[in-house]
């Protein structure tokens, strides 16, 4: 019945109320999703207590309790946000653009010119795939490895046809070029290749490793714990010759307005491992300054990575499209 | 083209390639007719590298719709797909 519930209140939000209000006035399209991120806060009890739960034991003392009240109401508020930055997407993408400053472009313009093309990482981070469908709208020519939700086969066909309506479609609206769906045989091959056209792959460094990606994964320092990670990107780049640069899209304190940085390209000269933990040190740094900007606080993600045991929690593991839903 | 890479020795250099720079373990001998993909010798890294090295010694372009594992079997399979490719 609550399940049921939620549900429903889902479908009202992601497909009447934020087509309504997305291109409104933005103080406006973004006050009705903080309300809303508040409402749906308030009504998943379960979800609330499983973010609180896992943010404690993960960050531990990194957070006092209202400290994590705040980060769990600020998480949910966060996920009505993105949904609006989606909707602001469509078209030219300009109702978004004029809300996101960017800086460190520079860095992709610079990679570019030097003709190996680059590869931007970021992680499940704020409006992470927005970020990149506004540096395709820039006319950037920017190809994802990426693997959405609702190409999984275990899915609900009503979860697919949400999930490509909600997720796949306004974000790649941008993007001129079809994804590379990750796990597939020759990715990293696809990616040299889009590399050597000299343009831009992008990639996020924590999802997590499954048996289709054909790989074996490391266990790299993360969030006080050992994860199991795919330190790929870094071979990539060291065959191609290509710079990584890591990008982060943040939300500023109005709820309205966002900044997208791009770093300057990252060593990876050397030993793979270590030139991924040097990658995945950046993800961690802006995962503790802003967690609620990291959309994996569940705990089904953070057992697949590694970072906690299944066993011994109050809360059961659920599937991949569940956990992230809010 | 490389001389060395003509006839049979395409299999020898393949074989050399995949044995020490891939899998490097001592000892390691690979027959030309062994699963490649189902051992897990290859994964999508290690093709990587092996598409870098064959296009680099045999002067061929792997497109992105011949990567697929029909044509990286073995290494016999892998020699005809090139030679396929060298002979259009």
């Amino acid at each position: 019945m609550r399940f049921g519930f939620l549900r429903a209140e889902f479908i009202v939000y992601h497909f009447i109320i934020v087509p309504l209000v997305a291109f409104l006035p933005a103080y406006f399209a973004y006050g009705v999703a903080i309300r809303r991120g508040d409402f749906r806060c308030w009504l998943d009890k379960s979800s609330r207590e499983e973010i609180t739960y896992v943010l404690e034991r993960v960050l531990g003392g990194q957070l006092s309790p209202e400290e994590r009240t705040r980060v769990v109401r600020d998480f949910f508020r966060l996920r009505s946000c993105e949904t609006v930055d989606a909707m602001r997407l469509a078209g030219s993408g300009r109702s978004l653009a004029r809300l996101v400053k960017m800086r460190g472009l520079e860095h992709i313009e610079a990679a570019l010119a030097a003709g190996k093309g680059a590869i931007l990482c970021s992680a499940h981070f704020g409006s992470v795939n927005c970020s990149f469908s506004l540096l395709g709208s820039l006319g950037f020519p920017v190809t994802l490895v990426a693997r959405w939700s609702y190409e999984d086969d275990h899915s609900f066909p009503i979860l697919r046809f949400f999930d490509r309506l909600e997720r796949n479609k306004p974000v790649v609206h941008h993007l001129d070029h079809p994804n590379i769906r990750r796990g597939n045989f020759g990715v990293a091959v696809e990616a040299a290749n889009v590399l050597r056209r000299d343009e831009l792959i992008v990639i996020l460094l924590d999802h997590i490793v499954t048996a289709a990606d054909r790989a074996q994964p490391v266990e790299i320092d993360f969030l006080n714990g050992q994860a199991s990670m795919l330190p790929g990107v870094i071979t990539i780049a060291q065959i191609t010759g290509a710079p990584v640069l890591i990008s982060f899209m943040r939300r500023a304190a109005d709820w309205r307005h966002q900044v997208l940085e791009i770093s300057p390209p990252m060593p990876v000269e050397g030993d793979t491992v270590t030139a991924f933990r040097r990658c995945l040190a950046v993800v961690d740094a802006a995962i503790r300054r802003d967690p609620a900007h990291w959309r994996p606080w569940k705990l089904s993600h953070l057992v697949k990575m590694g970072l906690l045991p299944a066993e011994g929690t109050r809360f059961p593991v659920q599937s991949e499209e569940e956990s992230i839903r809010v | 083209m490389s001389e060395s890479s003509k006839g049979g020795s395409m299999e020898f250099l393949i074989n050399a390639h995949i044995s020490h720079e891939l899998v490097d373990k001592p000892g390691f001998s690979l027959k030309n007719d062994t699963p490649l993909l189902e051992s897990g010798i290859l994964n999508s890294l290690s093709l990587l590298k092996l598409v870098v090295f064959l296009e680099k010694q045999f002067g061929v372009v792997v497109p992105a719709d011949e990567l697929v594992p029909d044509n990286f079997k073995t290494i016999d399979v892998i020699c005809a797909y090139l030679r396929s490719k060298q002979g259009r």
